[in-house]
């Protein structure tokens, strides 16, 4: 299951269950009784309540932050990585680079001579799979190895200017 | 009539005129927004130049004109408390409106358009899509406006420590630290004015440095600064001053619902926890704008995620939570103005899901500059602080004339939220289909979404349009009707 669909149905769950929270509250809003008694109910609650959201937020930081994009994979003795200088350009991308195999790990080296761009790796479903900036005097990385081999395409995801929408770079993993 | 209502109309000339102002640009906003979309969903073909325009004119002045609307909700409930200077006040809006017409000439007569983000080096480096005036106008545009909101938060701030002792005194942390009891804590408009007044001088200092080193880059090319500093001023600019919207708005929440609930909305030592804790983290959550920039330092980047998680507490466990105690079992008189910043509440606390999930670092390394991005603020700004805004308006109409709503407000009410959650929603799809924003056209796949966005925000501007209809009428009967006489605290709970 892709990262998006994940972040997809999770956002949909918790919309599911505020939806129906304000639902029941805005229901039972036209029926008056004393406020003193519901406020002591409703903070005993939130007790309860407050300290399973913390509890479920530092549950979701430590799985989430784990493993992150910034991280140098360990490379084996005979796995050294190829790295592909990748320099953004008004509106193109010059890679040193654009035929890989599977398996293979790679990393890109993304600068930009003029402006700011995004790099955005696109599989063959037009899914984004991995992606940094790409600053004007400095040098962002990304590492990945293709596990199918296929047609990739770079996409820019940082407006750049009137042809932003043509910065499109092809690459092949075989 | 009474003597003191008539002053308290005649205060109220420049929050009404405000609020007229802001009706009108969302609208034109709106539909700028619309065309964008109908753009991306090929219903309509217009040159890149004139979608980016679109593009630039849409965020600058949604932003713009939202926190002018903001401002004016949040002067109208501070002034209760503390004395704040109408002069200041007219100054404001004197330079907001000097600044929007900058920024028009700028993008529409010298086509400039790097979006409302102006990230350097791109206002000098067009590829010779727009020229030095052009970008000048627009960046001169912006800092007249930031001027005048820098006024507007410094009047506040001066007004609060006056009042209060110093802007701590005014966050309530002399009741949290015990000094004080919670009795006799600040009231919430006190609160949240003060951490807007700290967090959008911050911002506006920030953003002001990073447009005058922008504006002596366009004049003089050889004077160049470093874009990673420029990205973090922006973002702590655009992030803080966007974000504030909502904290200014949120004001008229807890004012309205007290109100027609009859219930008391109290500062007690949580609420002002909270809203420190809101100070803090809106402050420095700004880099989770740079996620995607690995050269930052790593631990800005955690702590971004961290933080980001962080400060959807106070509103989950504090805000949206005292507003839906205080309705619940409350007898509450559901009209437009409750009806809306009832909404708004919902509006935000759903906005802050998808906000979240994308300050997860692993989500935004496939999501960042996705349409999800714009499906996240696009739920926080229109169902929640578009909502507190419009709520507001109704709100004024109703003391202030008594003003009546009819069938067609009710079923703009309902129009409006599901416009914009077919906004918002068609965003999110565009988001988890991979559809990059701010990209003048769209490949097959990515169309779908876009032209239901495109009719979800045609039936989102007819109810913004009948909202503002109410406005005007109310302007337009405010000397005639007899104001405040039907008007009474037991006639709104």
């Amino acid at each position: 299951m892709s990262v998006q669909t994940v972040a997809w149905v999770t956002t949909l769950f918790f919309m599911m269950v505020i939806v129906m929270v304000f639902g029941i509250v805005a229901l039972k809003s036209r029926e008056r009784r004393p406020y003193e008694p519901i406020k002591k109910k409703w903070y005993e609650a939130r007790n309860f309540y407050g300290t399973a959201l913390v509890v479920f937020m530092l549950a979701v930081t430590i799985y989430t932050l784990r493993e992150l994009p910034y991280d140098i994979p360990v490379y084996g003795e005979e796995n050294e990585p190829t790295v592909v200088e990748v320099e953004a350009i008004q509106f193109a991308f010059k890679m040193s680079k654009t035929e890989f195999a599977a398996g293979e790990p790679i990393e890109f080296h993304v600068t930009s001579s003029d402006v700011n761009h995004g790099f955005g790796i696109y599989d063959e479903n037009m899914t984004l799979i991995a992606q940094t900036q790409a600053m004007p005097d400095y040098t962002n990385k990304v590492y990945i190895t293709f596990d199918k081999p296929g047609a990739y395409q770079v996409l820019c995801l940082e407006y750049c200017g009137l042809a932003h929408h043509a910065m499109v770079q092809k690459f092949e993993v075989n | 009539m009474n003597v003191n209502q008539v002053a308290e109309k005649t205060r109220n000339n420049q929050v009404v005129t405000y609020l007229a102002i802001s009706g009108i640009i969302v609208i034109a906003m709106m539909i700028f927004g619309i065309l964008m979309l109908l753009q991306q969903g090929g219903v309509i073909n217009l040159p890149p130049a004139t979608f980016y325009q679109f593009l630039t004119i849409h965020g600058t002045g949604m932003i713009g004109v939202a926190a002018l609307a903001a401002a004016a909700i949040m002067w109208y409930f501070l002034n209760k408390y503390v004395t704040l200077s109408q002069k200041i006040l007219r100054i404001n809006l004197a330079l907001f409106l000097i600044g929007v017409v900058m920024v028009i000439i700028g993008v529409f007569s010298f086509e400039y358009a790097s979006a409302w983000t102006f990230l350097y080096p791109l206002p000098a480096l067009s590829a010779n899509a727009w020229g030095t005036i052009g970008a000048l106008l627009y960046l001169g545009g912006m800092l007249v406006l930031g001027i005048g909101f820098l006024l507007f938060y410094l009047d506040a701030g001066r007004a609060i420590i006056k009042k209060y002792g110093s802007l701590g005194k005014g966050l309530g942390w002399d009741v949290i630290a015990g000094k004080k009891a919670e009795q006799d804590a600040p009231p919430g408009a006190v609160v949240a004015s003060t951490m807007v007044t700290i967090v959008n001088t911050t911002a506006i200092t920030a953003g002001a440095v990073v447009l005058i080193m922008n504006i002596i880059n366009v004049i003089n090319p050889s004077f160049t600064f470093d874009p990673l500093l420029a990205k973090n001023l922006t973002y702590a600019f655009g992030h803080i001053f966007a974000n504030a919207v909502i904290y200014m708005a949120v004001i008229a929440v807890y004012e309205i619902l007290q109100k027609y609930t009859d219930r008391p909305w109290k500062s007690s030592k949580s609420f002002l926890v909270a809203w420190t804790m809101s100070t803090v983290f809106t402050l420095i959550i700004y880099t989770h704008h740079l996620l995607m920039d690995s050269v930052m330092p790593k631990w800005t980047l955690i702590m971004a995620q961290v933080l980001s998680y962080s400060n959807g507490l106070p509103v989950l466990v504090v805000t949206a939570y005292g507003a839906l105690m205080i309705v619940y079992k409350s007898g509450i008189k559901w009209d437009m103005a409750s009806g809306l910043t009832y909404v708004a509440m919902f509006g935000w606390v759903l906005g802050v899901v998808p906000a979240i999930i994308d300050a997860t670092i692993v989500v935004n390394h496939v999501m960042h500059n996705t349409k999800w991005v714009p499906g996240h603020f696009h739920m926080y700004m229109g169902l929640g602080a578009l909502a507190m805004i419009f709520g507001f308006m109704y709100y004024v109409a109703k003391v202030e004339c008594n003003m009546r709503i009819n069938m067609l407000d009710k079923m703009a009410f309902v129009i409006y939220i599901l416009g914009i959650m077919g906004v918002s929603g068609s965003f999110l799809v565009s988001g988890a289909i991979s559809t990059p924003r701010r990209w003048a056209t769209h490949f097959p796949d990515w169309i779908g979404p876009a032209q239901f966005g495109a009719v979800s925000g045609i039936c989102l501007v007819m109810a913004v349009s009948i909202f503002v209809w109410h406005f005007v009428r109310f302007l337009m009967n405010r000397n005639t009707l007899n104001a405040g006489s039907d008007f009474s605290k037991k006639k709104l709970a």
